[in-house]
């Protein structure tokens, strides 16, 4: 029992930093991927409408795991370009983000009643300016809370990068037990770590849910067709 | 009259699916012309009016809006809709906007207006249609005609050379039908050119210009509102306007 634990405090740090930055990219990638792909969603065009129902129900369908694997293992195989387990982790983790936040912003977008597109497009707005100054603003308060608990769940998930080999949180705090005396310590840290991590993401939509409801004094009564 | 035709409809046929909506319509609007549609509903008249701005395409046949050629998908669509104001049933304005951010939106956004032009403006329009007291309300704080007076000042906001409006009065409950008919009538006497569907027949005789009666996607009657009333030339709009006339 002779472990210094508080001189892993450095290396458990920037492993979160690790960590944090890999759910990041997945996320900036799945939020922006998931919000073009709920506009494909909404297309004039059939095909495009196929292919992105297509994407929506295959990626969340799929464990992420088994996308990692084909990251990493098998387009290697296929393509015979190698992925780093960083590149691999970033991409399976963004594929599902993305799936996810699509539901999520389609949602939103049907929240939204037809005769909003109408009035604003009747004024000669273009579909961008149509979506910037009255969908997007009437449907982020759709969209918010259950994209919070897609953001949860990819921190949460990127811990399964530890698999194919990628040095994360989770992986280094595994490590760090290992080279230890084993025990609980290491892992309660880790929980600990994701908790807060979750929890502050938790608080911080709470605020952004608040800010966009205005005060409560806007009703849908005007939206409804 | 030698004015050239604000709005022309040339065999303009509209289906959804199987379905015809609208039958070879033909029509022409001369500036300051208040046409009044009526009808039963489900009879094509508030899809004529959103074929006019786009909202609709059509299937055969041609709408001209001063001169320039009306094609829902094409880019061309958004100088019509910035001439073309339009007021729905429903008002449709932006929850989330209060009613003078509702009327100063378009002027700023796709005319590229200053924002101290628009909002002098829009001060005007809402004494105009009598609502000065309610400029910082939000919609749903609004009553369903106050909402409906917004969204006139609204569709004026963008000086528009043809004012829609597709059964205005008819969401509306039936006390605050009237404040909505007041405003629509001091535009009337501006000489606007308006194209309105209601069945308001007393508004209708006492403000339109112009009666045209539809049924089953075609026009079956066009004639001054008096002349239709008191004397409708087919049996199809002589039983329908006695059953709503009574």
């Amino acid at each position: 029992m002779t472990t210094d634990w508080l001189s892993y405090l450095p290396l458990a740090i920037s492993a979160t930093g690790t960590t944090l930055w890999l759910s990041w990219l997945a996320l900036l990638i799945g939020a922006i991927g998931g919000t073009l792909i709920a506009l494909l969603r909404r297309s004039r065009w059939r095909a495009l409408r196929v292919v992105a129902t297509i994407y929506t129900e295959l990626f969340r369908s799929i464990p992420i795991l088994i996308v990692m694997f084909f990251c990493y293992f098998g387009v290697p195989l296929v393509f015979g370009v190698n992925f780093s387990p960083f590149a691999a982790a970033t991409i399976a983790l963004a594929l599902h983000a993305s799936s996810m936040m699509s539901e999520v912003v389609r949602a939103g977008l049907e929240s939204v009643g037809r005769g909003q597109w109408e009035a604003a497009q009747s004024s000669g707005m273009s579909a961008v300016q149509v979506l910037r100054h009255i969908i997007g603003p009437q449907a982020i308060r759709v969209i918010l809370p259950p994209s919070i608990g897609v953001f949860i769940t990819t921190i949460k998930e990127s811990s399964l990068a530890s698999i194919i080999g990628y040095i994360e949180l989770t992986r280094t705090g595994l490590l760090i037990r290992e080279n230890g005396d084993g025990g609980l310590l290491p892992l309660l840290a880790l929980a600990a770590i994701y908790f807060a991590i979750n929890y502050m993401i938790s608080l911080g939509g709470g605020a952004l849910e608040r800010r966009f409801h205005v005060g409560g004094r806007l009703t849908m009564a005007g939206a409804i067709q | 009259m030698t004015d050239a035709p604000v709005l022309q409809f040339t065999s303009v046929t509209k289906r959804f699916g199987a379905r015809t909506i609208l039958n070879e319509i033909s029509l022409s609007v001369s500036p300051a012309e208040i046409v009044c549609f009526v009808g039963p509903s489900g009879t094509g008249k508030s899809t004529l009016l959103r074929c006019v701005n786009g909202l609709e395409d059509i299937q055969g046949g041609e709408i001209r809006f001063e001169q320039s050629r009306v094609e829902a998908h094409a880019k061309s669509i958004k100088a019509v809709r910035k001439r073309v104001g339009m007021i729905f049933q429903h008002f449709n304005l932006y929850p989330h906007l209060t009613a003078l951010q509702n009327v100063m939106l378009a002027p700023m956004v796709v005319h590229g207006e200053k924002r101290e032009i628009v909002e002098a403006r829009a001060r005007e329009l809402f004494e105009k249609v009598r609502l000065s007291h309610r400029i910082a309300a939000y919609p749903a704080q609004l009553s369903g005609g106050e909402q409906q007076r917004v969204a006139i000042a609204r569709a004026l906001a963008a000086n528009p050379h043809l004012l829609m409006f597709d059964e205005p009065t008819s969401a509306l409950d039936p006390e605050t039908v009237g404040d909505v008919l007041a405003v629509m009538r001091d535009l009337a006497l501006e000489g606007r050119t308006m194209l309105v569907v209601t069945h308001e027949i007393r508004f209708a005789a006492d403000v339109g210009t112009r009666m045209v009666f539809m049924d089953q996607g075609r026009i079956v009657e066009d004639a001054p509102p008096r002349q239709m009333l008191s004397n409708p030339t087919t049996e199809r709009a002589r039983q329908f306007l006695s059953s709503i006339t009574g």
